[in-house]
């Protein structure tokens, strides 16, 4: 597959999204709040400074809407230098507003920056570890122009944050790309096997378009002598419109009535006079428009060529859903059971179109009694909103959606996991070494600490095994998560929660959001607002704060448990709006790659059934079609019949017969029967199975031989172990053998010996194989 | 008995108008061929006059039963030639019959060319190879099968291809008469195997009598 799958795509541009909006948000707030809070002199200079980074938000914002037209290195330099300028004004602003607000701002915005320039840039990893650069650089400058002396902690922090957010990045994509691979896997066969129907399908129409059309003329010709051929030389040309015209994938719709209006009541003495009574309008789909009208074309011919009549009644009517067409006779009938199965007018050209568009046809008959046709197509779309599926079409697209959905989660989890952890042992412990002796007692610090990491341990278990927390376990490590929450909240002096010496007040969240990653929103939520509470509550107990302190714990509480809030959220969009949206998308493009598939195999079949049909059948309809073959002409007729007999030899190839080979040797023989020769056949040895291609050449001599033999016929089938003989003698074969040679053998496989003595002529053709696989 | 002194023979089928023309083709043969004794069943075999019969000609499929291979057996052993003549045209059958000792197996499409001859031969105890029969040992996998040359088979398969023995001599370069001689000897080699039977070795010694094998072949 080129280029990312849709679940990769549409991860990058939910997580562009988010970060621009969560940048943009947190910009507008903090730097709101830093202007407000700072000295009346210093605004302007404030303000020059924060609104053209307010500004950069907004056109980053705006490209959101309108994607630049998108690989112009130019543009992309330009964003690069907007956001960049995010982070640089916001540094210099520090100096300008002063205080520890302005530093908490400063830090608060710069390091959103940095974990949103990942996500942002997630597809140009350098552009944002360049900028994450920048941001750290340019927090350390406003640092420095404050006045306070280097330090490497907050840079240290930075890089951590920055790499962090990369990270996570990477564990989903890493997951959406097993989705788009398997799904790819999965689409693949399901392509497959559509393309192969289509082209089956495609086959059954050609070779019944053959069987009404060329087969039929060709047939007739062969058989006919001094009778009144003036309606040929059309007909002929029509077969081969017929034959040249590329098979349809259309999917318009048209009226059925007035298709039925023009079918051929035939010609000349095989005229058949129609009675109709048709409802119009009938719009359907043109497919199966089509197969009603070419079968309502043939059955109408076998009317006049069976059932020895000239009248039948053609009716066409709409019934609830189904549109109903009937075709009834008053003829001799006959037995449907009793119709040999290699006659194809009937099971090909009738019943097996109609299968092909998903419709169905029926024939009632009794001998004495007349025939009825029956043609009903169901109409499924009309009863069904525009854009709905079928049922395994919205199958296969609901598995879809739901393997993204658990992969986008999984990557999700062990992200949080990562974060989580990470944290917990490099910030918390730092802090937990650090401020041991502020803690009332230390010990149950110590322990909630070892708490949270034995919840770490048991979801890392579960998830790097690729599996699901079971609900029990979920429901106990939350309890445990809570109660370190509240060892928190009351084993450290009021005053300091939420502050340096608080380690646990921003680490909770993380452990809750994989521990509710698969829950609704609100779940986590809920435990974001329980376990700021209980910090409240714990300050609000001790007396009521200083406006500096309720600021202080404020800005810690957003940042910390909104930022996790908003990852959430971001979770949320993810598995609920990109994960169908990427099962549509990938439906669709499969949909789009299924299309163009079946429309180059069917063109590429076509051109070569037509060509096949180039050296034998296309010049005698040509011939034909322009008067320069005259069916008075005895030659002419026999290569007709030859023709035909070969037709009827592929037609018998798709039969479901055990004796392949044997089947397409009766068809051949069926066809001189009909034209008064005596055949014999014979058969001796335990037949085996024999590609097609061999089959074609084995007995297209007996097609061609039998098509020149006048009198008697003996045709025999001779299997040894390691080969087979198809052999003909005609009595009479010699004689009519001048113009046509036989088809030049192109198999070299098959012998082809041949043997003339007087009029009779004796053909063979054998095949060895040593490893002849036997049919039972 | 002589090469060409009259032939009796009994004829064994149900059907009348099969009798009618069986009967027919006998009288037109230059050398003598009287039918004895007619009938729909194997009983007219073992009763006067067909009891003294030459050649019995049995249809295998009498009434509604199987195949009478049993009634084919007993003939056998009783020293009786018999060619078999039934509607059946397939490879098991005629192998069948060859192995329990029939003087030949025809197929009723053949007996027009092929019964006269067969039924003479038959009474001179000499070979006879119609071509449905060629066609059953050209392709006959058994694996008590004599064992045959590549000419041999060949000459099995045309022949039951072409029923004409001129163009199998024509095809394969041969005379008419090599190609009589090969179909000869391969219907020797299924004598010499399988059950015994006293038919079998009357067969095999005329043949060695008339030159047609050589004993150290056998």
């Amino acid at each position: 597959m080129d280029g990312p799958g849709s679940s990769e795509r549409l991860l990058n541009r939910t997580l562009e999204r988010y970060g621009v909006w969560l940048r943009s948000t947190v910009v507008a707030l903090c730097s709101a709040l830093g202007v407000v809070s700072a000295d009346r002199a210093d605004m302007p200079l404030a303000t020059a400074l924060l609104a053209p980074a307010l500004l950069a938000c907004g056109v980053r914002l705006y490209t959101l809407r309108r994607p630049l037209p998108s690989a112009a290195l130019g543009m992309v330099s330009l964003l690069w230098l907007a956001d960049g300028s995010v982070v640089v004004l916001t540094g210099l602003s520090q100096p300008v507003l002063g205080g520890d607000v302005a530093e908490m701002m400063v830090e608060a915005i710069i390091g959103i920056c940095i974990i949103t320039f990942q996500h942002e840039w997630a597809t140009r990893p350098w552009a944002g570890a360049a900028l994450g650069v920048l941001g750290a650089a340019a927090c350390e400058l406003g640092d420095i122009l404050s006045g306070h002396s280097p330090d490497a902690m907050p840079l240290l922090r930075l890089a951590v944050l920055g790499a962090l957010s990369r990270a996570a990045y990477l564990i989903v994509r890493a997951r959406a790309r097993a989705a788009d691979r398997s799904a790819a896997l999965s689409a693949a066969a399901r392509r497959e096997a559509e393309v192969a129907a289509a082209r089956r399908a495609a086959e059954r129409e050609y070779l019944a378009t053959l069987h009404d059309t060329a087969s039929a003329t060709l047939l007739m010709v062969s058989q006919g002598d001094g009778r009144d051929w003036s309606w040929l030389p059309a007909r002929a040309r029509q077969d081969l419109e017929a034959l040249s015209a590329v098979p349809a994938f259309g999917t318009g719709s048209v009226d059925l009535a007035a298709l039925l209006a023009c079918v051929p009541a035939g010609e000349g003495p095989a005229r058949v006079r129609l009675t109709t009574t048709i409802d119009s309008p009938l719009v359907i789909p043109s497919g199966p428009a089509l197969a009603i009208f070419n079968g309502v074309r043939e059955a109408v011919s076998n009317v006049s060529r069976h059932a020895g009549v000239r009248e039948a009644e053609l009716r066409a009517w709409r019934a609830d859903d189904d549109v109903v067409v009937e075709l009834t006779d008053a003829g001799r009938g006959f037995d449907p059971e009793s119709v040999p199965p290699r006659r194809r007018g009937i099971k090909g050209s009738i019943i097996g179109r109609m299968q092909a568009v998903g419709g169905s046809a029926a024939i009632t008959s009794l001998p004495g009694n007349g025939t009825r046709v029956q043609w009903r197509w169901h109409a499924p779309a009309q009863q069904l909103p525009a854009g709905t599926l079928q049922p395994p079409r919205a199958r296969a697209r609901t598995a879809l959606v739901q393997l993204i959905r658990k992969q986008l989660l999984h990557g999700a989890q062990l992200a949080a996991l990562l974060i989580s952890l990470f944290s917990q042992f490099t910030l918390s412990l730092h802090r937990l070494v650090s401020y041991q002796d502020v803690y009332r007692p230390a010990w149950a610090q110590t322990a909630a600490f070892g708490c949270l990491a034995a919840v770490a341990g048991i979801g890392a278990f579960y998830l790097l095994r690729g599996k699901q927390i079971p609900p029990p376990v979920r429901w106990c490590s939350l309890g445990a998560v809570l109660a370190v929450s509240v060892i928190g909240a009351f084993t450290l002096p009021p005053d300091r929660l939420a502050g340096a010496a608080d380690w646990s007040f921003g680490l909770v969240g993380w452990y809750a959001l994989f521990l509710l990653a698969d829950l609704r929103l609100r779940w986590f939520a809920a435990f974001l607002g329980v376990h700021v509470g209980i910090t409240v509550i714990v300050v609000l107990l001790a007396g009521a704060p200083t406006t500096a302190e309720a600021i202080g714990l404020g800005i810690r509480a957003i940042s910390d448990c909104g930022f996790q809030l908003s990852v959430g959220f971001l979770l949320t969009r993810l598995l609920h709006g990109t994960a169908p949206a990427a099962g549509i998308a990938a439906e669709q493009e499969e949909e789009l790659r299924t299309r163009e598939r079946i429309q180059e195999d069917m063109q590429r079949d076509h051109k070569d059934r037509y060509r096949a049909l180039t050296a034998t059948t296309v010049p005698l309809l040509v011939g034909l079609g322009h008067g320069v073959l005259s069916p008075h002409d005895e030659e002419v007729r026999l290569r007709c019949g030859v023709e035909a007999a070969r037709m009827r030899r592929l037609f018998a190839e798709s039969d479901a017969v055990s004796d392949a080979l044997l089947n397409e040797v009766r068809a051949c023989i069926e066809v001189a029967e009909h034209q008064g020769v005596t055949v014999s056949l014979a058969v001796r040895g335990r037949p085996a199975e024999v590609p097609v291609s061999v089959r074609r050449e084995l007995v297209d001599p007996v097609a061609v031989t039998l098509g020149r033999t006048r009198s008697t016929a003996r045709v025999t089938v001779v299997w040894t172990p390691g080969a087979v003989r198809v052999s003909v003698v005609s009595e009479d074969g010699a004689t009519r053998q001048t113009a046509e040679a036989d088809k030049q053998a192109t198999d070299v496989q098959v012998t082809v010996v041949r043997t003339t003595r007087g009029a009779s002529v004796w053909v063979e053709a054998s095949w060895r194989q040593p490893a002849l696989a036997r049919v039972a | 008995m002589s090469d060409s002194g009259p032939v009796s023979v009994v004829v064994i089928d149900d059907h009348p108008a099969i009798l009618a023309g069986i009967e027919a083709w006998y009288a037109a043969s230059p050398r003598p061929i009287t039918v004895v004794a007619a009938g729909d069943s194997v009983r007219e075999a073992w009763t006067e006059p067909g009891s003294t019969a030459d050649v019995v000609v049995l249809d295998l499929q009498l009434g509604q039963g199987g195949p009478a291979f049993g009634s084919l057996r007993r003939l056998v052993d009783a020293g009786r030639q018999v060619v078999v003549y039934s509607m059946r045209d397939d490879d098991k059958t005629a192998l069948n019959c060859l192995d329990l000792g029939a003087a030949t197996f025809l197929t009723k499409s053949e007996g027009r060319q092929h019964l006269v001859e067969a039924t003479l031969a038959a009474a001179d105890d000499r070979p006879y190879m119609p071509p449905a029969l060629a066609g059953a040992l050209g392709t006959n996998a058994r694996p008590d099968r004599p064992q045959l040359s590549v000419r041999e088979e060949n000459v099995l398969i045309e022949w039951f291809q072409s029923e004409s023995k001129e163009l199998v001599a024509q095809r394969l370069g041969l005379s008419v008469r090599t190609v009589n001689s090969y179909l000869d000897r391969v219907r020797i080699k299924y004598a010499n195997v399988g059950r015994p039977a006293r038919t079998k070795a009357s067969l095999v010694a005329r043949a060695v009598q008339d030159g047609l094998v050589d004993v150290d072949d056998l």
